[in-house]
């Protein structure tokens, strides 16, 4: 059984992390982590709940919020529509209660049903390691997942989400109504100048090994009115750029068609 | 009869542990608590065919806080038992403890006990058991086609003989060859029904707690107390009154909870380290190695008239028992019992047999054998009703059994309710019927 | 890895308790002070059963290290009968035949408990947002929201509390 470590400080936090090594896990909410078992002897689990990680500031440009905010605080905390919406997705209330905005972005597929909307605000990684704090893009930071983990990058802080410019929608294609494995998950912010599309962000989860922006979709939106011709590109973009996994929640096939027909759903709702 | 005199058909009757359910005081087996128990945990197959070459529990045992290890070596009474052995059904062909050979995939062959879950979990990840594999089989058809190999010694080649010696569940009524030579049309396909796991809230589990008197008492979750003490008692080679078994409050068990898995083991866990002992399946034993309903595979050929008649009905079956019998027998009757669905037909003939194969062993579920019966019955109505272009409701209603209707396994049709409960469905789903067909009834085909 | 001594309040009583290294909140209370209403489905968040109130907010104790409930007002479906009088939230339960075997049931009322202590006038389709994280495999659900219904009704007739 790995033992239970508590730090006081973020500082403290960086050098367990960094002195335990692949020995050490965080433990936030425990909501994927505390479903492993304990077979072997050994290791550490690093509590973040006495981090002060888990408060919200709002400030003139945007958000900071704490890795170790519950999901039903960001909520409440930050009226964005697709960050609302996506934190309604994953798992229940007591989940949601539990769960944190730092746990899920490391979220294997699946689930990790809270980024593509942070890949769609363009929000910013904030992380604490040994040698200091570093920000990293969130498309950077799944850009260096590997075999559909996340990298050893040391101890995320807090994310950093500006004011959209423009309108976000979010929504996610599933079995059944609430708490629910994702089949597919779409969101997507656009900013228009007119009836024109000037910016697109359009991002992805639970159709490939990780949660990503699709830049295909994007290219095939930005410029247009958000027509039918467009949506039909986007969506065939989206669906020839995830890479599904056949499981128990649904099969590559289906995955794969739900990607183009969700895409279309979400640009709809923003046209 | 006047509806006053009904004491309680159309109204509510109370359900007595309903307000104890509600204020959380319902007491389920393992809410009893004793100090020193000992948690069972169970080292399973990692294959689902193989020889065993060789079981090594030393590490297992110097595992820390593991108190007892126990091998089929430890078994005091029978190595290989079937629940319904003691009236008649057999022959016993599943190892309590897994021996020679492993059959599927999550087969129990050594069981750990330890201080706590987590120790008993650890100790048991500790087993070492080397394999020779075997070549396996997954399906139904392939098993007993003669090229697969021979799951046991009772059954050559992978199918269930029953105690007079045939080897299926058979109906034959009429003849259903001149049906489909005097029919219009013949309609043919094929069925497949998945295993299902009855998923209780509550999984499987029992706590053996040794007592003064030398008995043991055991708090269990089984459907079936009685069942669960006598096999038990058998299995040990105990007499039955050594055994106290308390139960009845089941968390949920849809026919999942009759496998008496847990009840043998823990008992003799109990008798071995002298303290009371929980094997409780985890979540993922619940899934994948409690039994399952049955897969089945069905061929169904009809002849019927241009009218809607079904004249012919010939139905072959293949039940997956899995790797053992358990109740499938008694499932396979069921299932042959309810051909050819609650329709008259003047021809039926109906081969239901029982296979094994190197699948987890499959059990009851809610109506065993007749969902998968009536599962691929109404998809071959519906498949008729296509085929001649009749509203498959009124193919329905007009071959709907009626009262005195003799049923292909010879028993005259009493209290039918077939039409009348179509015409209320056809109602509620607003599917309009012509006069005649709503003159229907149960009583009489006049209509037809 | 030692055992600790940890307080945390209960039911409205202070208890003290050692727990083992890793012990969760679901076995201090099932176990150590035994409150069996809470229930164990599946020891991984997936079903619910196992819910109870921490501080005020829906949790599942079998993902919820024992550790960190330290100093936290815990309260289990048992916490709702202070008199031992059954309160409006069970009576609906009852009247509604909202259980069968009745495993799920603990972890249902305290969800809806929750639900109600938040929004005291739930639509339809937020009374099953609420309880989608408990699952039931007897009775369906309808029966359970139609409960909840009930209570949320009583509670606006009498402006009392559900529970
Ligand atoms: C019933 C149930 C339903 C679920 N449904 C969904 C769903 O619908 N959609 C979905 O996306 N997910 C779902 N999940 C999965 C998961 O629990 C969530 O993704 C959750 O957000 C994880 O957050 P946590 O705080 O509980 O993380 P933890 O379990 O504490 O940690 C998860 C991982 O993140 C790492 N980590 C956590 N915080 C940090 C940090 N600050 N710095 C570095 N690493 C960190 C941990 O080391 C660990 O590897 C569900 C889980 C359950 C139990
Ligand atoms: S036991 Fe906690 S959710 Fe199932
Ligand atoms: S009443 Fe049995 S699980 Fe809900």
């Amino acid at each position: 059984m790995p033992e239970l470590l508590r730090p006081g400080s973020i500082d403290e936090a960086a050098d367990l992390i960094a002195r335990h090594g692949a020995a050490a896990s965080v433990l936030a909410g425990g909501t994927s982590l505390m479903r492993e078992t304990y077979p072997s002897d050994g290791g550490y689990l690093i509590g973040v709940d006495r981090l002060g990680l888990d408060k919200v500031v709002s400030h003139d440009g945007g958000w900071s919020v704490g890795a170790a905010v519950p999901l039903s605080v960001l909520r409440e905390a930050v009226p964005i529509a697709a960050l609302q919406a996506a934190t309604r997705e994953i798992g229940g209330p007591a989940v949601q209660n539990m769960a944190t905005v730092g746990g899920n972005l490391f979220a294997r597929a699946p689930f990790g049903d809270l980024a593509p909307a942070l890949l769609a605000l363009g929000a910013r990684l904030v992380f604490a390691t040994a040698g200091g704090e570093t920000t990293q893009s969130i498309e950077d930071f799944y850009a260096g997942w590997a075999d559909g983990a996340p990298p050893r990058a040391g101890l995320l802080t807090r994310i950093e989400i500006d004011a959209p410019t423009g309108a976000s929608a979010y929504m996610k294609c599933a079995r059944r109504r609430y708490s629910t494995p994702s089949v597919v998950t779409v969101a997507a912010c656009v900013e228009k100048d007119g009836g024109t599309v000037s910016g697109a962000r359009i991002a992805l989860s639970g159709a490939s090994a990780h949660p990503f922006r699709c830049a295909g979709a994007e290219r095939a939106v930005i410029g247009s009115g958000l027509d039918e011709a467009a949506v039909t590109a986007a969506a065939a973009a989206a669906e020839s750029a995830v890479e599904p996994q056949t499981d128990s929640v649904a099969s590559e096939w289906y995955r794969r068609r739900m990607t183009g027909v969700f895409v279309r759903r979400v640009l709809a709702a923003l046209a | 009869m006047s509806m006053k005199e009904l004491g309680v058909v159309g109204r509510n009757v109370g359900q007595r542990d309903l307000e104890s359910h509600a204020r959380g005081q319902t007491t389920y087996y393992e809410d009893v608590h004793y100090p020193r128990m000992l948690h069972l945990k169970m080292h399973r197959s990692a294959e689902p065919h193989a020889n065993i070459v060789k079981v090594d529990t030393r590490k297992a045992a110097a595992s820390p806080g593991v108190v007892c290890v126990l091998t089929h070596e430890d078994l005091p009474g029978k190595k290989v038992w079937n629940g319904l052995a003691a009236v008649g059904v057999g022959p016993e062909d599943e190892p309590v403890l897994a021996f020679d050979k492993v059959r599927w995939r999550g087969e129990p062959i050594v069981a750990v006990i330890a201080e706590t879950p987590e120790a008993a979990r650890a100790g048991a990840a500790k087993v070492e058991v080397e394999y020779d594999p075997l070549p396996g089989v997954f399906d139904v058809e392939e098993a007993i086609s003669g090229s697969a190999p021979a799951l046991t010694a009772h059954w050559p080649h992978n199918h269930y003989i029953y105690p007079d010696d045939h080897a299926a569940s058979q109906i034959r009524f009429g003849d259903v060859e001149k049906g489909f030579a005097e029919a219009d049309h013949i309609v043919e396909d094929k069925y497949q029904t998945s295993p299902i796991e009855q998923a209780p809230m509550e999984t499987n589990g029992c706590i053996a707690k040794p007592g003064g008197d030398g008995r043991i008492t055991v708090h269990t979750n089984t459907q079936a107390v009685h069942f669960a003490r006598d096999n038990t008692a058998a299995i040990l080679g105990l007499a039955p009154g050594k055994l106290r078994f308390l139960g009845g409050t089941v968390g949920g068990g849809f026919g999942g909870k009759v496998d008496v898995a847990v009840e043998p083991i823990s008992v003799l866990a109990a008798m071995r380290t002298g303290r009371p002992v929980k094997f409780k399946y985890t979540r993922e034993e619940e899934m994948q190695v409690s039994s399952t309903r049955s897969a089945w595979r069905l061929y169904i050929k009809d002849g019927v008239m241009n009218d809607g008649r079904i004249v012919a009905r010939k139905i072959t079956s293949y039940q997956d028992s899995g790797a053992y019998l358990r109740f499938s027998s008694y499932g396979s009757m069921k299932h042959a019992g309810h051909m050819p669905g609650p329709y008259t037909m003047p021809n039926v003939w109906v081969d239901a047999r029982v296979v094994f194969t190197n699948r987890p062993p499959s059990s009851a579920m809610r109506g065993f054998g007749v969902m998968a019966a009536s599962f691929a019955i109404e998809l071959q109505m519906d498949k008729v009703a296509k085929t001649i272009g009749m509203d498959p409701w009124q193919l329905r209603l007009l071959n709907a059994y009626r009262n005195g209707d003799m049923r292909a396994h010879r028993k005259v049709n009493e209290d039918a309710a077939m039409v009348e409960t179509i015409q209320a469905a056809a109602r509620l789903a607003g599917h309009e019927l012509p006069a005649e067909y709503q003159a229907m009834t149960s009583w009489d085909r006049k209509a037809s | 890895m030692e055992d600790k001594l940890i307080r945390l309040t209960v039911n409205g009583r202070d208890e003290a308790v050692v727990i083992r290294p890793l012990a969760t909140l679901q076995d201090v209370l099932r176990d150590t002070l035994e409150l069996t209403a809470v229930k164990s489905g599946c020891g991984q968040g997936g079903c619910g059963s196992c819910s109870v109130l921490v501080d005020g907010e829906l949790r599942l104790s079998c993902l919820t290290l024992a550790e960190r409930a330290e100093g936290a007002e815990v309260t289990t479906l048992e916490g709702l009968n202070e008199t031992n009088a059954i309160v409006p939230l069970q009576q609906a339960f009852v009247e509604n035949y909202a259980a069968q075997c009745g495993y799920c049931t603990a972890g249902m009322v305290v969800a809806a408990k929750a639900l109600l202590d938040r929004n005291p006038a739930p639509s339809r389709d937020e009374i099953v947002e609420g309880l989608s994280g408990n699952l039931c495999r007897c009775t369906g659900f309808a029966p359970i929201v139609r409960a909840v219904q009930q209570a949320a009704q009583a509670l606006s007739d009498t402006g009392e509390e559900a529970s």
